[in-house]
């Protein structure tokens, strides 16, 4: 009994330490200058960080911890906490959830690796740039894990027919699965449909009366970003693992035997794509009044209609735990503004840089986006935005450029395997390992904040 | 009897694969071979499954199959599962989910009873305690690892006895030493080191600790208990009292060329927590094979 109890407290240490923080945090005066609300709101924060860093509970846990604080400490009533709780946001990042398992099942991955391979011909480095680019371009619109998954098999059926064993191939497969799963990563940031962070920082820009993007002024401002950063990480990673097989003669061959057995296109495969053409269309042209979410949804109802997926399946694949969570941490978020805890917060940061500095537009730019770019790295990209959109809208300067770029930067999840499902889909393949990330990933961190500092000066 | 023996790799675990089969054929008890895989983070479990599954339809078998098969093909070369069995193949159709992160396949076996495949994913400690109550194994075998905590949490918090594989060399010329003394867990430590030694047909040298020059009458009752079941076991055995510190006496005797099996501490959990035990002491540091009996 006593050996279970101390297990427990064990694998449950970061919960208890969650908790004794929040106690100590609740028996501390509020600091000068930020309400009462504004503080206990500020101990939800932090005890939420910790819990989904370490893990020690389910996430639906700490988003249920996160719902049920706001109301037991007085922050707003539960009707008030529900209606946070629930978002165009959420409804975006649970409709694209879903089209990403109703397209993944259709197999359009066979199609995709004879495009690629038409377009790259054998050689190693035109195929790593082939990845990176068509994982950047595609994920750009339908979600960066949706790529990854459809683009690992053909990256695995290059590497597994290049070698005799996985020794041979090891820096090869790093060059491939990274070329995917950082292409995704990049990608992501092209239109606002590329992650459910880019339309939570839509809504918050919305909540703080910030200028309204649409979805083309969006890729406007991104794709720029995205065009530049293809062709260096391409050269980050070849020289990063740079690989013995400079050119993938029969494994190309062995690729291109295997796709063409699924001879042509089938009738629901046309029509997945033409409902995803309709969705994008519908964010192009109706998001503004609409919303991504519900026009996600629309997609989502039309795979259901047409018999194209399960609800089972759906169901089965779709992850849940996360749409709660993200869901509470828009809750969170926008508690933050109403409180004034955001703005207490990020007054705070301002004044801080301002003993370096007087002039703190560039730190401020800089501390942002760093630190964005950090904590997508332990967190996730979603909940980072969530949590640090309010901050940030709140820092002063250009509120569009300081929410953009924070958006952007959430998409720098390079370092970790934790940083975003495309990393730990890639690790999941078992030829990647943990230290791999921070060999390129660093390197793909510094570019990233280099290029995206350019873009939003200069462009 | 059930025994767990996890594997890590087809390059490293394959010492411990066979030294567990071993003593698992001379307890005569059922096998299951579990391999435990990294840690899946929760915000990307269902795309990770849903990827995996995607590669199942490109004939990419999920992570740690491969590790399976390799024991398959092991036990297959080795006799320890049917002829019919390493007919058909290793099953992986019959790769069943068996809730959680949790695959199994079974196989018939020859020498130990039932033979078990289990793929896992998680933390390895917590995999292989709920495996270990799940499946109420006796004893839980594993191969050495670099990692000093790792053998601080196999003794604190697995539910049975524990053979850590440790610098096992194949060409090796073993002996059993089993460290006898009045603690509770001796007499049961005895029995199964009785049944190793049967396995690997070696002789045990049974050794007596004691931190002052005299021996209590706990210890002489313990040590003559032993020597007599040796040799009703029919086993060569020789008996040595010694004066020191149990842990370093034990280290220093067992070198590179015994193989350890001691009871477990019955010290107070919390105290063990912080403080360690003897066995476990005796785990972080020799360069052999260790069983701890619980």
């Amino acid at each position: 009994m006593l050996n279970t109890f101390i297990y427990w407290l064990t694998q449950k240490r970061w919960l208890v330490f969650a908790i004794m923080v929040g106690i100590i945090m609740y028996n501390i005066s509020a600091p000068a200058g930020l309400s009462i609300e504004g503080y206990r709101t500020l101990i939800i924060v932090v005890m939420a960080i910790i819990l989904i860093i370490f893990e020690p509970i389910p996430l639906p846990a700490v988003a249920m911890m996160i719902l049920i604080m706001q109301v037991l400490l007085g922050i707003d009533t539960p009707n008030g906490v529900a209606k946070s709780f629930m978002s165009d946001a959420v409804f975006f990042i649970m409709g694209s959830l879903m089209l990403a398992v109703a397209i993944i099942s259709q197999g359009l991955d066979s199609r995709l690796a004879l495009g690629i391979i038409k377009l790259t011909g054998n050689k190693t480095w035109k195929i790593v740039i082939g990845f990176i680019a068509i994982s950047a371009f595609l994920s750009s619109f339908i979600g960066e894990h949706t790529v990854t998954a459809m683009m690992m098999p053909v990256g695995l059926t290059l590497i597994k027919n290049s070698g005799v064993d996985n020794r041979s191939t090891a820096k090869l497969a790093a060059l491939i699965l990274f070329s995917i799963a950082y292409g995704s990563a990049m990608g992501s940031i092209g239109t606002p449909s590329g992650g459910g962070r880019n339309v939570i920082m839509l809504g918050y820009m919305k909540e703080f009366g910030v200028v309204n993007i649409s979805y083309l002024q969006w890729m406007k401002y991104a794709y720029p970003i995205l065009l530049l950063e293809i062709p260096l990480a391409a050269i980050i990673l070849w020289y990063t693992f740079k690989p013995r097989q400079l050119i993938l003669d029969s494994a190309v061959r062995k690729l291109k035997i295997h796709v063409t057995k699924r001879g042509s296109m089938s009738g629901n495969e046309i029509l997945t794509i033409l409902i995803f053409v309709f969705v994008f269309l519908g964010w192009v042209f109706f998001s503004s009044k609409v919303g991504l979410g519900i026009i996600a949804l629309i997609g989502v109802f039309l795979y259901l209609a047409f018999g194209l997926i399960r609800w089972e399946d759906l169901n089965r694949n779709t992850n849940w735990g996360v749409i709660i969570l993200f869901g509470a941490a828009v809750s969170l978020g926008l508690h933050m503004k109403d409180t004034g805890a955001a703005f207490w917060v990020a007054d705070t940061a301002i004044n801080w840089m301002k003993m370096i500095s007087d002039d703190v537009s560039i730190i401020r730019w800089f501390v942002a986006v760093v630190l964005t770019g950090l904590l997508t790295n332990l967190l996730s990209n979603a909940a980072t935005v969530a949590v640090i959109g309010p901050i940030v809208l709140n820092m002063g300067g250009d509120t569009l450029v300081m929410g953009f770029s924070t958006a952007i930067a959430s998409a720098f999840a390079y370092l970790t395997v934790v940083a975003s499902p495309t990393c730990m889909i890639i690790h999941s393949s078992g030829l990647i390992d943990k230290s791999d990330y921070l060999r390129a990933g660093w390197k793909m961190f510094i570019m990233s904040v280099l290029v995206l500092f350019i873009i939003s000066n200069f462009w | 009897m059930k025994f767990l023996i996890a594997v890590g790799s087809k390059e490293f675990s394959e010492p411990t694969l066979r030294v567990g089969l071993q003593v698992a054929k001379a307890f005569k008890a059922a096998v299951t071979i579990a391999y435990v895989g990294p840690k899946i983070s929760e915000f990307s479990t269902s795309q990770v499954r849903f990827t995996q599954e995607r590669m199942e339809e490109w004939e990419f078998d999920r992570p740690g199959v491969e590790v399976l098969e390799w024991a398959f093909n092991f036990l297959a070369e080795n006799d320890y599962i049917t002829p019919t069995t390493v007919e058909a193949g290793f099953p992986k159709n019959t790769l069943v989910q068996t809730g959680g992160n949790r695959c199994e396949v079974y196989l018939q076996g020859t020498v130990c009873k039932d033979v078990n495949l289990i793929l896992r994913n998680g933390d390895i400690i917590a995999e292989l305690r709920d495996e270990v109550r799940r499946g109420g194994y006796d004893v839980t075998i594993i191969g050495g690892s670099q990692k000093r905590r790792m053998a601080h949490d196999l003794i604190q918090y697995i539910n049975s006895s524990i053979f850590v594989v440790n610098k096992y060399d194949q060409h090796q010329n073993y002996n059993l030493l089993l460290p006898v003394d009045d603690s509770t867990h001796t007499p049961k430590a005895v029995k199964y080191g009785a049944r190793v030694a049967q396995a690997f047909d070696v002789k045990v040298n049974l050794i007596t600790v004691s931190k002052t020059d005299s021996f209590g009458e706990g210890y002489t009752k313990a040590s003559q208990l032993a020597s007599k079941m040796m040799r009703r076991a029919g086993i060569e055995h020789e008996h040595r009292f010694e004066t020191g510190d149990p842990v370093e006496v034990i280290k220093k005797t067992a070198g590179d060329n015994h193989i350890v099996v001691m009871g477990a501490s019955t010290k107070n959990p919390l105290f063990k927590f912080f403080t360690g035990s003897k066995p476990l002491k005796v785990m972080e540091d020799c360069q052999c094979p260790i069983l701890i009996v619980k």
